[in-house]
């Protein structure tokens, strides 16, 4: 049962026995983590007409700290504050409950079990099918079923034992990205061990003494570049302060796949499909946080070669760590945009003061799409059905080379791509998860390729949409955000019609 | 030329200076600057449903200096020659079998064939016909002086009738020599036949095959006109060059000659199809398959039908038959006719009315018609080699046609079974990749290309194999306007005043 799963059943069924259970069945599949990811009401999940923004009263945290407001887009009154920003403004979530729980959206976590003293893991590269967009199914490698790989979650100074079986059709080896381990277990081919051959296993084992965002990943370049990766996150024996009260993990990736394919072509130079876990524009799930919480996003980039300015809208984060390890505070960064590079991870936290639905995306222009394509042909003719031509291919229409649109006066239109159809069933599928409920009609006409959406909202919305099985319409939450944070009277609802000329 | 060319300068030079003076004067809006593209060149003549002022390109304007000067009509004789062809297509359209019965009643060496046969049966007639009689006046030694009569009339005056008996059956030879004859006319009449059909259908099938590539040409115009309008697209966006615009124009320059050709060859096999059969028939669509029918033919098959049913070798073969027996009439051509002769006249000598009666024959001492005979021999023998001849000049022949048969029927099947279908899927696969907007349509317009550029040369390889098979099926007969061939060889024995 996925994480966000077991928690809408426990507040649905609202009563501790229901917890108990979900516990008991925790427990049983050695899964200490688990308990931590269980959700910690704040006492006041009911839906109100008139809700106003309030500190949970299981918290003791405040709502302004130095002009810094936990609850309204606010800057604070000194830069040299410590709340400036929000910058150590802690979440809801007292320190002393551990970590946050870790979530990676659409990635599942690699169970575990204590043998002998150590962690014990047991990874599985392997060819495994993904599906970027609804019924997009793509040939990538990845572990366990998985691209990519199930996450693997530890405490500062775990052993740890991952046993690794190899079952590509070709050797591998596994390289623990950021560890300072004994050399033998680095997993760098030939030059520490011996490739792992098809069907063969090994064993890495050792002392983890760091504590922050790591990953693991294919030492073979192409299988790389096909999507093996998988995160390690190690939680911090001392918990970070100030406290987050969410840690989500995004794993950011291009594959170049030709059009009626599903085999990724790792030898392209170029790339035209994007992924965020896994998944693409609009298919990625939005990260879903309550206003005025503390979130903390670990963001790796795994493209095989391109670079990317990841931009958040709405906030601004602070840069508070790498790949390498926790940055001091006194050279955390505020940004709005953080380029990230090819095999580096950064994590922002941010106070979300601010509610609505925000696009979190790379600025690169050609990876707010998917497989660009020039907008020349019947698409921007005045007779455009490629219908008429798939009717009949033992004779084309004849073109049609009339410009009635007065725009084509102007040289380079159109500019704005025109997009490609989308069936009922991909439409469904995009809109059946709870993450995108409420959002404005048309939203996934503008979250593509490289993009995903940190939805901010009230306790009251968050419960709605998060913790029960209500029917919430399209537009419903952004408009009931805009009526409490906004300025309804200007406020246009998007249409509903159908969204079968997607861009994507 | 040159004139124009230097007026095109100055039009040129004029032009900038006045861009110049424009440009000093007010500046453009930003954005608002905008070299068009190359200008679409005009269509060929003859292509006039094609012309830039037609639905292509409404708003093309050619500048003057664009294109030198619109290609001039053909004209002969005051007349326009080879104007569009497309008002002829409302007529009816023919089938093979129409263009058969017409070549089968029209076709004149058809008749020159039946002619050939009725030449031979005449000679027959003549040669078996037995000689006449010889009716003669004979009045010997006149002036005889006689009793009472000095210088007499003669010893005798009368009239003989003479009658060469034929002997030893010559006549009947004769006429079965030339009865063979004409048995050898009916089979080169019957090749005849089907050279004359064979080139029919040939011809039916290269019209046919014509008239498809013609249509497919069209496609492939329509794809060239998508491909400048698309490099004008292209353009647009920043995305194409001008030389890139420029070449779309040489491809949609090229893909309309391809068109005016395809139309000129279609009006090229039609009229040699009409030419066959003998009538004038005003060009009209054919209609028909170019993919067989029936079943493929075996190589085996092919040369046993051959070598059995060859009008050409049963020619040959009933050839061998009358020279046998002509060696048979020359052989007893030596044997003497008895040459009777009789009559009655009057003998002034004796004065009285007397008889006169005599026997001929030719002494064969010295002329036994040896010579003859041995030629007759010669050309029996010369007869076997010409079937064993014909026999492996149509087993060469057939060899060659039958290659280009298999391979042509190899390449059609393949390009039917394989290689349209999956061009078509490929057009069809890259059509649904651009409705999703994941290629782009450069691409698109390059599958189509493929697809009806493979359709193309199907249809020239099912020609191929229609004509081959036509041949094959078709005893290697062709020359449908040849003239008829007679029974006889040069070299033979006619020169005899009767024929024997």
């Amino acid at each position: 049962m996925p994480n966000n799963e077991a928690r809408r059943q426990f507040l649905k069924a609202g009563s501790l026995a229901a917890a108990s259970g979900l516990l008991a069945g925790a427990a049983s599949a050695q899964q200490p983590m688990d308990m931590k990811e269980m959700p910690m009401p704040h006492g006041h999940a009911g839906h109100s007409d008139n809700p106003q923004p309030k500190v949970p009263s299981d918290s003791d945290v405040q709502a302004e700290m130095d002009g810094f407001s936990r609850f309204k887009p606010s800057r604070g009154n000194d830069p040299d504050s410590d709340y400036y920003l929000g910058k150590l403004m802690p979440g809801f979530r007292s320190a002393a409950a551990g970590p946050a729980p870790f979530e990676a959206p659409d990635l599942t976590k690699l169970p575990w079990k204590m043998v002998r003293g150590a962690k014990e893991f047991h990874l599985v590269p392997m060819a495994v099918e993904r599906e970027f967009l609804p019924g997009y199914k793509m040939n990538v490698y990845g572990y366990n079923g998985s691209m990519p790989g199930p996450t693997i979650e530890v405490n500062q100074g775990d052993r740890v034992r991952i046993v690794v079986t190899n079952e590509l059709p070709e050797a591998t080896t596994t390289h623990w990205h950021g560890f300072e381990m004994p050399v033998q277990y680095d997993g760098s081919e030939t030059l520490t061990q011996n490739p792992i051959e098809p069907g063969k296993s090994f064993v890495y084992e050792f002392d983890v003494h760091e504590e922050g965002t790591f990953f693991y990943h294919a030492h073979v370049p192409m299988q790389e570049a096909f999507g093996s990766v998988g995160w390690f996150i190690v939680h911090p024996r001392k918990v970070f302060d100030p406290p987050v009260d969410r840690d989500f993990g995004l794993i950011f990736q291009n594959f170049f796949i030709e059009p009626t394919q599903t085999i990724a072509d790792s030898w392209r130079m170029d790339w035209n499909w994007h992924t965020i876990n896994g998944r693409s524009g609009p298919y990625t799930t939005p990260l879903v946080v309550k206003h005025g919480e503390r979130v903390r996003i670990r963001l790796l980039d795994f493209s095989p070669m391109q670079h990317h300015p990841i931009h958040l809208h709405g906030h601004t984060f602070w840069v508070t760590g790498h790949e390498g390890a926790r940055i001091p505070k006194s050279a955390w960064i505020p940004r709005n945009t953080e380029l990230v590079g090819i095999a580096q991870a950064s994590n922002f936290e941010f106070i979300a003061n601010n509610p609505g639905d925000w696009m979190f995306h790379c600025h690169m222009v050609h990876h707010m799409m998917n497989h660009m394509t020039r907008q020349v042909g019947p698409r921007i003719r005045k007779n455009e059905s490629i219908d008429q031509y798939l009717a009949n291919t033992q004779s084309r229409p004849p073109v049609d080379a009339t410009r009635d649109d007065p725009g084509f006066a102007t040289p380079g239109y159109p500019q704005e791509m025109k997009g490609m159809n989308m069936s009922d069933a991909m439409i469904d599928t995009i809109w059946d998860r709870r993450e995108v409920q409420g959002m404005r009609a048309m939203w996934p006409m503008s979250i593509m390729g490289l993009m995903t959406a940190l939805r901010v909202l009230p306790e009251d919305l968050y419960h709605k949409v998060m913790e029960t099985d209500e029917a919430v319409p399209k537009g419903s939450v952004f408009e009931e955000i805009v009526r409490r944070f906004g300025d309804p009277a200007t406020y246009e609802a998007g249409p509903k019609k159908m969204m079968h000329d997607m861009k994507m | 030329m040159k004139r124009r060319f230097s007026k095109s300068r100055m039009l040129l030079a004029l032009a900038l200076t006045g861009t110049a003076s424009l440009a000093s004067a007010q500046r453009p809006d930003p954005g608002k600057t905008f070299v068009p593209p190359p200008p679409v060149p005009e269509a060929p003549y003859g292509l006039s449903d094609l012309d830039a002022s037609g639905p292509l390109f409404p708003d093309a304007q050619l500048g003057d200096d664009a294109y030198s000067m619109a290609p001039p009509p053909v004209i002969v004789d005051g007349q326009v020659v080879d104007g569009p062809m497309s008002q002829d297509f409302n007529v009816v359209s023919h089938s093979l079998s129409d263009f058969l019965a017409l070549a089968a009643q029209n076709n004149p060496t058809l008749r020159q064939a039946r002619l050939q046969i009725s030449g031979e049966t005449a000679k027959a007639l003549q040669a078996g016909l037995y000689p006449n009689p010889t009716l003669s006046y004979s009045g010997e030694q006149i002036g005889l002086d006689v009793p009472g009569d000095k210088d007499s009339p003669g010893e005798f005056q009368g009239l003989l009738v003479e009658q060469r008996f034929v002997t030893a059956g010559k006549l009947r030879l004769s006429r079965e020599k030339y009865m063979r004859r004409a048995h050898v006319s009916e089979h080169l009449a019957i090749a005849q036949q089907f050279r004359v059909c064979n080139d029919v259908r040939v011809h039916f099938y290269r019209s046919l095959a014509s008239q498809q590539i013609l249509e497919l040409r069209h496609e492939l115009l329509k794809t060239a006109e998508d491909g400048a309008v698309t490099a004008r697209e292209l353009y647009n966006q920043g995305q194409a060059t001008r030389p890139e615009v420029r070449r779309s124009n040489i491809t949609l320059q090229r893909a309309r000659l391809d068109v005016l050709t395809a139309e000129n060859h279609y009006r090229d096999q039609f009229r040699q199809l009409v030419s066959l059969v003998g009538v004038d028939v005003a060009i009209a669509p054919v209609t028909g398959s170019l993919m067989p029918e029936t079943e493929p033919i075996s190589y085996q098959q092919a040369v046993s039908t051959l070598l059995a049913e060859s009008p050409e070798l049963m020619a040959a073969r009933a050839k061998l038959a009358g020279d046998r027996v002509t060696l048979q009439r020359e052989r007893v051509e030596w044997v003497p006719d008895i040459v009777a002769r009789g009559g009655s006249g009057y003998n002034f000598d004796a004065k009285e009315t007397v008889a006169v009666a005599g026997v001929s024959i030719e002494l064969p001492v010295f002329d036994r018609n040896q010579g003859t005979i041995r030629q007759a021999q010669a050309d029996l023998m010369r007869q076997q080699e010409e079937i064993r001849r014909t026999e492996l000049n149509l087993q060469r022949r057939l060899a060659s046609t039958y290659q280009q048969y298999l391979t042509s029927l190899q390449i059609a099947t393949e390009y039917d079974r394989v290689i349209i279908p999956e061009a078509e899927m490929a057009y069809e696969e890259l059509l649904e990749s651009y409705k999703d907007n994941r290629v782009d349509w450069p691409d698109v317009l390059s599958a189509q290309h493929d697809l009806f550029d493979a359709r193309l040369t199907q249809i020239q390889q099912l020609e191929m194999v229609r004509r081959n098979e036509v041949l094959v099926r078709g005893f290697m007969l062709h020359g449908g306007l040849d003239a008829a061939q007679g029974s006889t060889p040069p070299g033979h024995i006619d020169a005899n005043p009767k024929p024997r």
